[in-house]
Order: C-alpha cells, then sequence, then structure tokens
C-alpha cells in the first residue's frame, strides 16, 4: 500500500476511537449529573443550577420544579437541593476537564489505550 | 428496615457455566453498589459443581442467598456468537424468570442478568425511591449506535421493547400484577408472538416484560413502569470482544462493525455498568476479572 494512504488510514482509524473516547466521557458526565432528589430525576446542568439558583434570590423557601420525567417535585429545602446540584455539576466537570486533557494528549490509539 | 439486595438466575448448560458468570457478577454488587446483598437461583446439582470448581469460601463471599428451584424448563435454543466468525447454538433456560417474585428472599430486589456487570452505585438510588416496577426501555452499544430495529420495538410499527437484563420491583400490588401479566404473556407466548407479531423462535423475555408494560399502561405508552435513571443501558455486542482487564472499572474492547463485520474499534470504558452479551468473551477474562476485583 502506498505509505501515504497507509498514513491516512492509520490516522482515519484513530480518529475513530477518539470520537468513540469522546462519547464514552460525554456519557460519563451525563450518568454524573443524573440525580435523584425527592424520587425526582434532575439534570444537574448549568440550567437547573441557575433556575434554582434564581428562585432562592428571590426569596422562595419552598419550590417545585419539574424533573426529567415531566413530573412536579416539592423542595422543602432549596438550598439543599441547589447543593446537591452543584456538587453532582462540579463533580463531573472536574472529571470532564482531567479526562479531556488526557485524551487530548493522547496522540495514537496505544496511547488512549495506555497500551 | 427492610431487606433489599440483587438476584442472579443461573442454570448450567454443555456450552455455558452460567452458576460461574453469576458467581463474578455477584461479586462486582459486592465490589461497587450499597444494597448488595445477593441471592443465586439455580439447581441443585450447579450450585454444588459451583462450590466444588470454584470453592466454598468464594461462593460465600459473592452469595449471602441461595435459592433451589425444580422447574422443568421448557426447550429453548438460542444463537451466541463470539465474534462475527464463531457461533455456536446452547439451551437457554430462561421459562421460570416471571417467578422471581416469589423466589427472591429480598423485600425490594433488583434482578440481574448473569452477563451484566455493575461497575459503580447508579442503581441503588432504585432502593431508595417509591418505584414500583424499574428496567431499562433503551440500550446503546459500546459505540453509542442504538440496537437493530428488532430490539428496540417488537415489530416495525410494534410496541417498544423493554430489557429484562435489569428489573427493579418491590413488593407492591403493581409490581405483583406485572409478574401475574409476564406470567400470563409466558404462558401463552404463541398467542401472543401472533398478536404483536415479533419474530424467532426463542423465547425471549424481553418481550414478555415489553407486553406486560404495555398492557399495564392501558395499551398505550406511559410510565406506569420506571425507566431506570440513566436511561440507556449499556451493552456489548456478542460480536465485540473484552480484550483487557485493566481494572474493574477500566474495560477495554474491540467493537466491532455492523456494517462492516472485518472492521473494529477499540474502546476504553470507564465505571459504565455493562451488559456483556458475549459469554464466552467474559470467560476467557473470568480470572483476570475476578483478580482485579481483589475481593
Amino acid at each position: 500500500m502506498d505509505e501515504r494512504l497507509a498514513k491516512a488510514l492509520e490516522f482515519s482509524n484513530y480518529r475513530s476511537t477518539v470520537e468513540n473516547q469522546k462519547r464514552n466521557l460525554r456519557s460519563r458526565v451525563d450518568s454524573l449529573q443524573t440525580i435523584t432528589y425527592n424520587n425526582g430525576t434532575f439534570k444537574a446542568d448549568k440550567s437547573t443550577i441557575s433556575f434554582v439558583n434564581t428562585l432562592i434570590n428571590l426569596d422562595n423557601t419552598e419550590i417545585v420544579v419539574v424533573d426529567e420525567r415531566n413530573n412536579p417535585i416539592e423542595i422543602s429545602d432549596p438550598k439543599d437541593f441547589l447543593t446537591t446540584l452543584v456538587e453532582a455539576y462540579n463533580g463531573s466537570m472536574n472529571e470532564f476537564l482531567a479526562e479531556s486533557k488526557k485524551l487530548a494528549k493522547a496522540r495514537s490509539i496505544k496511547k488512549i489505550m495506555d497500551w | 428496615m427492610s431487606y433489599n439486595g440483587v438476584c442472579f438466575f443461573a442454570y448450567n448448560n454443555k456450552d455455558i457455566d452460567y452458576v460461574k458468570l453469576a458467581l463474578l457478577s455477584a461479586l462486582y454488587v459486592k465490589k461497587f453498589m450499597k444494597n448488595n446483598n445477593t441471592c443465586l437461583i439455580t439447581e441443585e446439582g450447579d450450585y454444588n459443581y459451583l462450590v466444588k470448581s470454584r470453592g466454598e469460601d468464594l461462593v460465600d463471599r459473592a452469595f449471602d442467598e441461595v435459592v433451589f428451584t425444580t422447574v422443568k424448563h421448557k426447550q429453548n435454543i438460542r444463537t451466541h456468537f463470539d465474534s462475527p466468525w464463531s457461533k455456536f447454538t446452547s439451551e437457554f433456560k430462561n421459562s421460570n424468570k416471571h417467578l422471581i417474585n416469589e423466589y427472591s428472599p429480598f423485600d425490594k430486589t433488583l434482578l440481574l442478568d448473569i452477563d451484566y456487570f455493575v461497575r459503580n452505585d447508579n442503581l441503588d438510588y432504585l432502593f431508595d425511591s417509591d418505584t414500583n416496577v424499574g428496567m431499562y426501555q433503551q440500550a446503546k452499544n459500546l459505540k453509542h449506535e442504538t440496537p437493530f430495529l428488532y430490539e428496540r420495538y417488537l415489530n416495525p410499527v410494534g410496541i417498544p421493547m423493554w430489557w429484562s437484563t435489569v428489573v427493579y420491583f418491590d413488593k407492591s400490588d403493581i409490581s405483583e400484577m406485572f409478574f401475574d401479566i409476564w406470567a400470563h404473556v409466558a404462558d401463552n407466548y404463541d398467542f401472543y408472538k401472533f398478536l404483536y407479531k415479533f419474530p424467532g423462535a426463542l423465547f425471549r423475555t424481553d418481550y414478555c416484560v415489553s407486553i406486560a408494560v404495555h398492557l399495564m399502561n392501558g395499551m398505550n405508552t406511559g410510565d406506569i413502569i420506571h425507566e431506570i435513571r440513566d436511561k440507556q443501558m449499556v451493552y456489548m455486542d456478542q460480536k465485540d470482544e473484552l480484550v483487557e482487564v485493566k481494572s474493574p472499572t477500566d474495560w477495554i474492547f474491540l467493537a466491532n462493525d455492523r456494517a462492516e463485520p472485518w472492521k473494529d474499534i477499540a474502546t476504553r470504558n470507564y465505571y459504565d455498568n455493562i451488559h456483556m452479551m458475549n459469554k464466552r468473551s467474559i470467560d476467557r477474562n473470568w480470572q483476570t476479572m475476578l483478580e482485579k476485583l481483589d475481593v
């Protein structure tokens, strides 16, 4: 096989592997951001955190938030709920950043797999 | 305080040592879940073989409870792949899976297939919820692709398929009704096969639970059955291969290309719970998977 073509195919395999690892990582982040609170399922993402924080800032002491399944969930301690959301968000982002950096540095399939 | 835990069905055949796989799967539950009481449901002969082949100490560490059954299983031949290039058929004994609510010693039970490996505590939330019955309705493979049509719907214009790989249930009227319908569908499988127009000669409990869900939702879509929180069950296809176990939470697979089966890509999976459909691949890595657990 032509050397240039062989290199191109090797690069293509490498990119496929990187893309799949990125999908694995996003899936992991998604899983870390999914929390259960008062029998409701919530995504600890930017919009949920901002929304809950806004309600707290407007002095709401009890709130109702629609969860991922479109069910209304009563939250009697919004500050505790916000803390839970922020912890899940930060945990997921720290892992996302660290693993993304590792992936960006790995310039071959062998390095991605630690072979 | 309720007594909660995880159950496994395992009946050996001449090709697959199911109790050996159940032992490993139970040890992963012990390692990663908080609700980690475990129960093996099997035949006495298979259990004796497990103790003899793996040692009583390891078996006792894996299982808190053992339930012996004496059910005569209907003949059910399943085709297994081990890579795209090797396949074999073997007897699959699953005709009493719907009796789990009678067999389970637990108040709240998580029923796992023996090829489902738990590597995080995501499923623990079910035991703290008011869920009556919970399962996965969606799945994705190691390349994040959705399953083939007949593993998403019972027929091209049919109802959604739910997976019986992971079934959580409590001791409520709703869960009792669910298992009653499952039993009814299993007893009248050919009729429901005609009615729901699903394919194949294999008796699949996935189809039984899917029909039970449909009936319980008033023959419509609905939320009477809880869809497990992480939504998509991750599975390793029978044509994929586990090539390296770096740690209990860090595994490298070769994920096969469905359209071009001579191609594979390496994929490194951390922390996901995985339905490992290639049982021969588990068997090849069994010892390493056990040693890395360090239990």
